[in-house]
């Protein structure tokens, strides 16, 4: 027997002077299985609250309908004060009558015919509501983070540091990211691997954190608080117990010829190689398509060649036997930290962008970009920190610099802001100019972006006291002419056409995600947009979260984004992990399928469409244990409540809780009394 | 058509998308036609060709059913499910003679307050001028408990 | 035919499978036969009455499937679209199945006659048309010649698809709302079709009530909208509905409709291969969506 309290809200003037709040809780008071009714001024209000314990207490009620704002306002503060007058939670809804109703409409009489329907509708739903428990469910409280730049370093490190165990997943030979091959960093012109290894380090002796280097992500199974993951263990070809990181073996190998990826192609590196004396770990790793020992076994040869790094290895801890190893991992969180990588400006690109043919990146050497001017910067690049260009080794006089390659540019598929590079192009200037007091720097820009804390003042550095020269408009074409590279550009304040000859010109291409993106956001189940980056689970309010319970983002894998910002954002994620693993046990609103084994059949098109992999096929048995078939089976920790598997089952034999058949049923047919 | 016609709407909606919208719409006041009775349902992948039915056996003249864009959905994929669903449903409602304009179905975002009020309003006028539909509910037994009232 | 009884006797002699279930003559034409013992396979038959989709005794429901041991069954082309939806839909696996195809030259539409007949635009099944698995290509064993295509039918269910779709909608309406208020509500052509599987079926719930029991008009509209929905793109023309249906309403007509929707939809065909999905369920990011604001 239905005994359902009705409580309409005037909410000051906000709805009582659009609809007419007495004659709503009349209507309703003589609705049948209200017991019920009354209004009030202004129901989420202490008082207001008051009247709704009291009205369950004295009336006996057996669920509640608040007529008021939206349930995405207040139903979690009525649904507690029903909790606290002893109802469940779950036997409380609310009826909009302000943002869809007064808000919106002039008529009075019409507002309160349509205030007396929506409360009519809500109730006869209530009255089918069931009381529900929160879902609790076990959580693993270890942390996986993919991606060991300094976005996932500091992610690894704040959970360890708050007590819980990391594994930290990174798919180079060394951790570090972009940020190792970086120079300086901007506004302070910190020496990057300064401020970096020490941090490398921590992370690498962390009693904490499980580091596996040169490893991926194979595949991932479960759910927020309970997922597996395997990941792949690449063969190094060294025996990271044994190996000292002496170095021997890299001084005997005779391949030298491979474009080194951390020197950003401006260098050769060995076939067994660390990528930078600064590594960690300092543990070589074989290129096994480079290795003259390997390349000869794929082609089939029997004969053992080279192996001259085993033989210098003193400690023998070079295993050409090795292969590939999987682990399998059980974590509570995954953070995702995977980072960017540049747009490569040539005419050969991948679906949906375009190339800058005009520019000559690619088929001229002395057209580089922003990560390789950072090697030419490094004291430990190729260079030893004397901006020399590429082609001859001469110190360039003058160095043109390009914004906006690729970035803000609908035409070539990437609308947006990269970010960080009117920073770090006004920091390249200066570098530039520090290290060649009469070289000439050039800088074509569109806009200067210098949003940061001392970023504005920066970049006026740049200008103001180095002497870069900051020139309006766009470059409609560099190429080689002689031993200048020409740069056709144009100067919008002038009106003047503008030509430069460069000895080296430094393009400041667009940051896009990381390779391999998109498929690793497959096997995590997180959405990426339309760009490739992780999609947030809200712009403004969720910005570390994905709407996959349990997997957080971090760093420029989420959009473009500087040192500064990554590293709060990994902070930010790591706090969200952190509070993840502050509970024994996970709650979750119970709003879930549940399938009725009685009529299911087992065809599992439920499962087919479920987004989430929640439904699974069961055995059923008959009394004495026989399997005689088998239905679908909700895994209520997996399951997010979408409802979709119910509209799909042909025989509703699966029912979304709070959101029944017999709800959306009673809501509808509610309606029959429109007058 | 009779002038004093007032539709009655029923509006079937996901939570995350259209009813946030529409409380946008609430929020900045835009005044819109009072004929619609919203449902909410978690996602548009909830809702089910057999509530419209029923919501026609009731009286409805007319429905809306509204979600979230492609590639929007809180649930990653409901609305891909609902898109296949209705579009089958609607291509057969127009085989057997029932106007498909008396079911409007729409991408709201949480963003998009105006459009839904557009929806809304085009809604109520489109199915004003296609009148009551009578045709559905003649498909009652004369002493049926459809609705007390007739118009 | 005497390969099929052959066959038939083999496997039930060899022990292989416990049960073949094709056709055989009756009194009033051909119907189904349920073949247990190797001495009986004799009463098997195949010819143009073989009309019934024998795919509908591989419910899990009947108890032809159940118990021990695997069972044979005589299939066309057509039947076969049938068992593969059924083990799409997980309700029968592989290995329980001995599937004989048969190659098919057409069907009448009805099986009581007391002999095959030759057949023409006028008797051909219009199901018939265009078939493209004359030659079944799920089966276990195939059987038979492979004979000459089916005339072109007097009338395709195409045409009078589009013969309706031509009509304004007000007189679409008359004509479907006459045609489902014949309907009783006997459920013949929900009994009969193999891809209705449901333990309970949605017009049987009760609590809610989405469709109204008795027979009259908004309960038979719900229900027949419904079937046809339930069966969209898992339908596969066997046209045993219509045939089984005692008021002559025009089931095929509905489902033909759909068929052809969500072929220009989603791309989908009924098909043989089980691994295929069905199209509802399924979905591409670039269906088309132009009936939606």
């Amino acid at each position: 027997m239905s005994r359902i309290g009705v409580f309409v809200c005037h909410c000051g003037e906000n709805i009582a002077r659009t609809v007419d709040t007495a004659a709503v809780a009349a209507a309703l008071r003589e609705h049948p299985g209200v017991a019920f009714a009354t209004d009030y001024r202004y129901m989420c209000s202490d008082p207001g609250q008051a009247l709704i314990k009291e009205a369950i207490a004295e009336h006996g009620l057996t669920g509640v309908v608040v007529a008021a704002c939206s349930p995405h306002m207040h139903e979690a503060t009525f649904r507690r004060a029903c909790q606290q007058a002893g109802l469940n939670p779950y036997l409380c809804e609310m009826a909009n009558i302000r943002e869809q109703c007064s808000w919106v409409h002039d008529d009075r009489e019409a507002a309160t015919a349509k205030a007396i329907d929506l409360a009519r509708t809500i109730v006869e739903k209530v009255k089918r509501n069931r009381p529900l428990d929160i879902i609790r469910i076990p959580v693993t409280r270890r942390a996986l983070v993919v991606g060991g730049g300094v976005a996932g370093i500091q992610a690894a490190l704040d959970i360890a540091d708050g007590g819980h165990e990391v594994v930290l997943v990174e798919r180079e030979p060394s951790i570090g990211g972009h940020m190792a091959q970086l120079s300086e960093t901007f506004p302070t012109l910190d020496c990057s691997q300064c401020i970096l290894t020490p941090r490398m380090v921590e992370a690498y002796q962390h009693p904490r954190i499980r580091l596996y280097t040169y490893s991926e992500v194979e595949e991932v199974e479960g759910y927020v608080g309970n997922f597996r993951v395997r990941i792949r263990r690449k063969a190094r070809s060294v025996d990271e117990d044994l190996c000292t990181g002496c170095g021997d073996c890299v001084a005997a190998c005779p391949s030298r010829r491979t474009p080194s990826e951390f020197e950003a192609g401006l260098a050769a590196r060995t076939a067994i190689y660390v990528p930078f004396p600064q590594a960690v770990p300092n543990v070589p790793v074989i290129d096994r398509a480079a290795c003259t020992r390997f390349r000869a076994m794929a082609r089939g040869s029997t004969k053992e060649v080279c192996g001259r790094c085993a033989a210098a290895c003193a400690k023998g801890a070079i295993d050409f036997s090795q292969e590939d190893a999987f682990v399998t991992e059980e974590v509570g969180a995954i953070v995702v930290a995977t980072g960017f990588s540049l747009y490569h400006v040539g005419r050969e690109q991948p679906p949906g962008l375009k190339g800058y043919g005009e520019y000559g990146y690619g088929e001229d050497p002395d057209i580089i970009d922003g990560l390789q001017f950072e090697r030419l910067a490094s004291a430990s690049g190729p260079t030893g920190g004397e901006i020399r260009r590429p082609s001859d080794g001469r110190v360039p006089k003058t160095v043109v610099f390009v914004h906006c390659v690729g970035s803000r540019d609908r035409e070539k598929g990437i609308p947006y802001c990269s970010k960080i590079c009117c920073m770090y192009t006004a920091k390249h200037a200066m570098l530039y100019r520090h290290k060649v007091h009469d070289g000439r720097a050039v800088a074509f820009y569109m806009d200067v972006r210098a949003a940061g804390k001392g970023y504005d003042e920066f970049s006026r550095r740049a200008i103001e006291e180095d002497g870069a020269e900051y020139v309006r408009g766009r470059v409609s074409r560099i190429f080689r002419d002689g031993d200048v590279l020409r740069v056709w550009g144009y100067d919008t304040l002038s009106g003047e056409q503008v030509v430069v000859a460069a000895d080296m010109v430094v393009l400041a291409t667009a940051v896009r995600p990381q390779t391999g993106a998109r498929e690793l956001a497959q096997k995590l189940g997180v959405s990426t947009d339309a760009h490739g980056f992780v999609s947030e689970a809200h712009p403004k309010l969720r910005p570390v979260e994905t709407s996959t319970a349990g997997v957080f983002v971090a760093g420029a894998c989420q959009a473009p984004r500087d040192i500064p910002d990554s590293v709060a954002m990994a902070s930010a994620a790591a706090a969200k992990v952190q509070a993840l693993f502050s509970h024994d046990e996970l709650e979750r609103e119970p709003v879930v399928a549940v399938v009725d084994e009685s009529t299911c059949v087992g065809c599992m098109r439920c499962a087919t469409v479920c987004p989430y992999g929640a439904i699974e096929q069961r055995e059923v048995c008959t009394v004495d244990g026989q399997v005689c078939g088998h239905v679908a089976y909700v895994n209520p920790g997996v399951c997010q409540g979408c409802g979709t598997c119910q509209a799909t089952c042909l025989s509703k034999s699966i029912e979304l809780e709070t959101f029944t058949d017999e709800q959306v049923y009673g809501e509808i047919t509610a309606l029959a009394g429109w007058e | 058509m009779d002038e004093a016609f007032e539709p009655r709407i029923v509006a079937f909606v996901c939570n995350w998308c259209t009813y946030t919208g529409a409380d946008l719409a609430g929020t900045s006041r835009l005044p819109m036609a009072s004929n619609v009775r919203v449902i909410r349902l978690p996602c548009t992948g909830r809702i089910d060709p057999l509530f419209i039915l029923k919501a026609f056996d009731r009286g409805a003249d007319g429905v809306i059913v509204s979600g979230c864009h492609p590639a929007d959905c809180h649930y990653t994929a409901g609305n891909y499910h609902a898109r296949r669903r209705f579009a089958v449903f609607r291509d057969l409602l127009e085989f057997v003679g029932v106007d498909p304009r008396r079911v409007t179905f729409s991408w709201v975002s949480a963003s998009e307050g105006a459009k839904w009020r557009d929806v809304v309003n085009d809604t109520v006028a489109t199915v004003r001028e296609l009148g009551p539909f009578t045709a559905w509910r003649e498909l009652a037994p004369a002493d049926a408990t459809a609705r007390a009232g007739e118009r | 035919m005497k390969e099929l009884q052959e066959l038939a006797r083999e496997l039930l002699a060899g022990g292989e499978v416990r049960l073949v279930v094709g056709w055989e003559d009756g009194r009033r034409g051909a119907r189904p036969a349920f073949v247990r013992d190797p001495d009986d396979a004799g009463r098997l038959i195949f010819d143009n009455r073989c009309v019934h989709n024998l795919a509908t005794y591989l419910d899990p429901r009947r108890d032809h499937l159940a118990g021990p041991g695997r069972i044979a069954l005589v299939v066309k082309g057509c039947d076969t679209l049938a068992v593969a939806g059924l083990l799409r839909e997980h309700q029968v696996t592989r290995e329980d199945l001995v599937l004989i195809g048969v190659r098919c030259g057409g069907v009448l539409e009805t099986p009581d006659l007391p002999a095959p007949q030759p057949l023409t635009p006028e008797t051909v099944a219009p199901r018939c048309h265009d078939c493209p698995v004359r030659e079944p290509r799920l089966f276990d064993h195939v059987v038979g010649e492979p004979l000459p295509a089916p005339p072109q039918p007097a009338v395709t269910l195409d045409q009078r698809v589009a013969e309706l779709e031509a009509l304004p909608l007000e007189e679409r309406w008359a004509f479907w709302r006459d045609q489902f208020a014949k309907c009783v509500r006997c459920h013949a052509c929900r009994q009969v079709c193999p891809l209705c599987i449901c333990e309970r079926c949605v017009a049987e719930k009760t609590r809610p009530q989405w469709i109204d029991p008795a027979p009259h008009p908004r309960g038979t509209v719900n229900w027949n909208l419904t079937r046809a929905l339930h069966l969209a793109g898992r339908c596969v023309g066997c046209g045993e509905c219509e045939r089984f249906c005692p008021v002559g309403i025009p089931l095929s007509l509905l489902n033909r409709k759909l068929q052809l929707v969500v072929k220009e939809r989603f791309d989908h065909v009924p098909s043989d291969d089980p691994a295929q999905p069905a199209p509802i369920g399924e979905y591409r990011l670039d269906d088309r969506e132009e009936f939606i604001r």
